[in-house]
């Protein structure tokens, strides 16, 4: 039994609260005590409309050489799935998780909201509601509220999805040094009447208390104060399509890895939220290399930075009890624009990686590519609720129990299916 | 409760303006000293600062000359633009109008994270939008919708009608290069043509100027609404309508001619030809049909809806009283977008008055009112150009989607979000706070707003850093 074993650790921690008040800074931050040993949920928001058709091509469909055109052709052959689909070639190393049998593909996936505003259905997604705006918290938030656990969010506010519950703690690389402990005190003091500044600043400080490592680098590709180096010939490769979300190119790397260090601690958040723009490709998708297929690189080196961190030594067995979903808010057009591009559409793709899901398939109930077969004329139709995938892991991954996941958390699932998911 | 003459002064430097040093600037009478500052905004500072026909030059030498000097010079442009943007808030002497350009340009917002944006960006907001702020709302949106700035930006100089003379040219040409090949017998099996790249519609610029700019997204709204009234079929519709709409031809961008930024954006040959048909009326082919379009969405109900609840939010809470939100949607609708009677109605109303500082101040005005509160001026920007922004998460010109910065505390009051302002605060502290006296600034500019115990915390500091730092942080300071 190392030192470092979870069980001596919360002795540890124990002893500690014994010891009387701890210093403010530094010291150990006992907001929230996830069970050691219990699942970890990563949420990765695609935020633009990921091309499904375009990241896990229907290549075994008669009908999607034709229906895809450009948008189905690449500059490499694409990494083979199944008899009907393959991975796009940037995805290499979903591609290693599936072999592993890590990866679970869920294909013409959707939400019941199918009008197009990224607005809207992002705030769909988050929400876990049946239309805009029906609810305004996020379904992680409601599953989190009430218990013990944490959730953690890998950018300066938080996002809507975790919304709903108190202890949510976000974390961003800062470039500056910190300020010294009897300012932050002070600052308390004056948000003494002010409850929402108060939270912020009290939580920062727990936060701080409780990060690993040394991350006052900044991020990579930033200047502090300033533009990222980079800029010109960066904004130039992404002639066509709107910028990913996080400045610096290998940002979404960067904070899964963070993430993935928050999430391997025993008192660690159970559940994390990471994003990603750039998805929104009306124009210029089918370059390779090219931003779009450089946005799935990124992608892709984000789900890998959070296989190995989740699989180091240190972390333990955290791997085998984690599920990383990633979710976009719809799909795009089947057929190309008239700008090498796709418009917005409806179904799409979803993955759910990780040491607990049963992978190395795709689950799909594949509507067809010819025109009759779409959604309007121009979709992917969309066969299985994207909240199918949502109930299922709150059910069978996180325990919450049926009746408070149809009721409160993701209301009016209750007829939604429990897909075969996870392992054991 | 009815404010107090100062606590009037008060809120119209703070809320309606950008913060000032000193509350004597406002004098006695609040709402005239706000009145008299519509208008178009000022001309910005620093100079010369390019015309769009020259800053589009800049971005295609960029692209064309890959390395150093053609970078350099784009790069060089953007920071300008940034750092004009910047300085103007810190120094003008009609922050409203300075405040509501910068709403209308984050309405309208063109993004630099896109290539072909990339550089425009100022010349943009001194082109289409600043001019415009106080007159027509239909003159704004039609100065927003053209010009190439956006037209780059939302994909639509990409555009084409299927049936255009420009598709027509292509089809025809890559069907005869098909059949030469079939004649010279190349090609057993047939080889689909490499597509056009220029082929078809576009939808991106259609769909936000009905869900972003003007409408609103169909069936949002909530206790606002109704919003929207569009479906795919007027998207799909309005695209067509403004295809043509491309902006200056690659001959005059080079010519980079700076004195006569005129240009002629509509290119006929890439236009859909025939009627069109948005939201229930039909529109003839040709550019006059945009600009009959706009007037139609400036004068749609959802639009004075969408626009007044954007701007009640923007200027008085978070949660803006649905019964002001009424009463401006129909000042909108009654004057036909007349954006200076909105304005007016605006301050005219006691909700917007109310004495308790609510709204949560974004990053840059945070930064900006700093940079008024200790006379900062161009040193604000000496350092860096964006002033610190992009690590307090508001990089400027950078918004990352079409819909802007977001205008609610929800979405900017993170823990980290604290953090970095605090660090910021502290950093402009350890330079300035030793040479002056945070209390009597706290006084002179917060006066009534500022409370009994942000006061007694701010005497009460250790040094004079840390207690510029306090009034800086204070719940008073960081919101208006």
């Amino acid at each position: 039994m190392t030192s470092d074993h979870p069980l001596r650790r919360r002795t540890l921690l124990r002893a500690a609260l014994g010891l009387g008040a701890l210093a403010p800074l530094g010291g150990l931050s006992l907001a929230g005590q996830a069970a050691p040993g219990g699942p970890r949920l990563v949420l990765m928001l695609l935020r633009g409309g990921l091309d499904g058709l375009g990241a896990v091509p229907a290549l075994g469909d008669p009908a999607f050489a034709e229906a895809r055109g450009a948008l189905g052709r690449y500059a490499q052959p694409p990494l083979p799935l199944d008899n009907l689909f393959a991975l796009h070639p940037a995805l290499a190393g979903l591609h290693t998780r599936w072999g592993a049998g890590e990866l679970l593909v869920l294909h013409a996936t959707g939400l019941g909201y199918r009008d197009r505003s990224h607005f809207d259905a992002q705030q769909v997604l988050e929400s876990g509601g049946e239309r805009p705006f029906a609810l305004n918290t996020g379904w992680l938030g409601r599953a989190l509220a009430g218990g013990h656990n944490k959730g953690m969010a890998f950018q300066s506010a938080v996002p809507l999805a975790l919304r709903g519950h108190a202890e949510v703690d976000t974390w961003a690389p800062s470039a500056r040094p910190e300020p010294a402990p009897d300012l932050v005190d002070r600052l308390q003091r004056l948000y003494a009447d002010d409850p929402a500044l108060a939270a912020a600043l009290a939580r920062a400080r727990a936060l701080r208390g409780d990060r690993p490592g040394d991350m006052r680098g900044g991020m990579p590709g930033d200047m502090p104060g300033g533009m990222p180096g980079n800029m010109p010939g960066g904004a130039a490769a992404m002639a066509g399509m709107a910028a990913p979300a996080a400045g610096g190119r290998s940002a979404p790397a960067a904070l899964a890895r963070q993430a993935a260090a928050f999430l391997a601690k025993p008192d660690g958040p159970q559940i994390a939220v990471l994003e990603m723009g750039g998805w929104d490709s009306h124009a210029n998708q089918v370059a390779d290399p090219g931003p779009w297929a450089n946005n799935l690189r990124q992608l892709d080196a984000a789900l890998a930075a959070l296989h190995e961190g989740l699989s180091t030594p240190a972390a333990g067995d955290t791997w085998r009890r984690t599920v990383v979903l990633v979710v976009t808010e719809f799909g795009r057009t089947v057929a190309i624009n008239g700008t090498q591009g796709s418009d917005h559409g409806s179904g799409s793709v979803a993955f759910a990686l990780g040491g607990a899901v049963r992978g190395g398939r795709v689950i799909a109930d594949w509507p067809g590519l010819a025109p009759t077969q779409r959604h309007d004329g121009r979709d992917l139709r969309i066969t299985t609720d994207l909240r199918a995938l949502f109930k299922t892991v709150l059910v069978q991954h996180l325990g919450l129990p049926a009746a408070r996941v149809a009721g409160e958390v993701l209301p009016g699932s209750a007829s939604l299916p429990l897909l075969d998911l996870l392992r054991g | 409760m009815v404010p107090t003459q100062l606590q009037q002064a008060a809120l119209a430097a703070h809320r309606f303006g950008l913060g000032e040093a000193d509350l004597d600037v406002v004098g006695g009478d609040a709402r005239g000293w706000l009145l008299a500052q519509i208008g178009p905004a000022d001309s910005q500072r620093g100079s010369p600062l390019p015309g769009l026909s020259q800053a589009l030059a800049v971005q295609i030498e960029a692209r064309r000359q890959p390395g150093a000097a053609g970078n350099t010079a784009l790069r060089n442009q953007v920071l300008a633009d940034i750092r004009a943007r910047l300085q103007t808030a810190a120094s003008t002497e009609r922050p409203f109008a300075e405040r509501l350009a910068l709403f209308w340009s984050n309405h309208f917002t063109v993004s630099l994270g896109k290539g072909s944006s990339t550089g425009l960006v100022g010349a943009f907001e001194r082109e289409a939008i600043r001019p415009h702020i106080a007159g027509r709302f239909a003159d704004l949106l039609m100065a927003a919708t053209t010009h190439p700035a956006m037209l780059r930006y939302l994909d639509n100089f990409l555009s084409a009608g299927p049936q255009s003379r420009v598709v027509q040219r292509l089809q025809r040409r890559s069907a005869l290069q098909q059949a030469a090949s079939a004649q010279a017998g190349e090609m057993a099996t047939p080889v689909a043509p490499a597509p056009p790249r220029r082929s078809g519609l576009n939808e991106n610029l259609a769909r936000e100027l009905l869900e972003l700019h003007t409408l609103g997204v169909a069936g949002g709204g909530g206790a606002f609404g109704p919003w929207g009234g569009y479906g795919q079929a007027d998207v799909t519709a309005l695209a067509a309508v403004l295809t043509g709409w491309r902006g200056p031809r690659p001959g005059e961008a080079a010519a980079g001619n700076a004195a006569d930024d005129a240009f002629d954006a509509f290119d006929a040959n890439w236009h859909q030809p025939g009627a069109k048909t948005v939201l229930g009326r039909s529109y003839a082919e040709g550019p006059q049909a945009l600009r009959q379009v706009v007037d139609d969405l400036s004068r749609h109900p959802s639009t004075a809806r969408f626009i007044a609840t954007k701007l009640v939010r923007h200027l008085v809470a978070d949660q803006p009283p649905p019964a002001l939100v009424a009463r401006v949607a129909q000042r909108f609708s009654q004057s036909e977008g007349d954006l200076k009677a909105v304005y007016a109605s605006l301050l005219a109303a006691p909700e917007a008055w109310q004495p308790q500082p609510a709204k949560l101040k974004t990053p840059e005005e945070f930064v900006i009112s700093s940079a008024r509160l200790l006379r900062l001026g161009d040193r604000l920007t000496a350092r860096a150009p964006d002033a610190g922004l992009s690590a307090l998460g508001q990089r400027p010109h950078a918004a990352s989607s079409p819909a802007g910065w977001p205008d609610s505390a929800a979405d900017w009051l993170g823990p980290e979000a604290v953090w970095q302002r605090m660090a910021w605060a502290v950093q402009v502290a350890e330079r300035l706070g030793g040479n002056l006296d945070a209390r009597a600034l706290a006084q002179a500019s917060l006066g009534p707003l500022l409370s009994q115990a942000s006061r007694q915390q701010i005497e009460r500091a250790a040094d004079g850093a840390q207690a510029l730092t306090l009034l800086l942080m204070a719940p008073e300071f960081q919101r208006r």
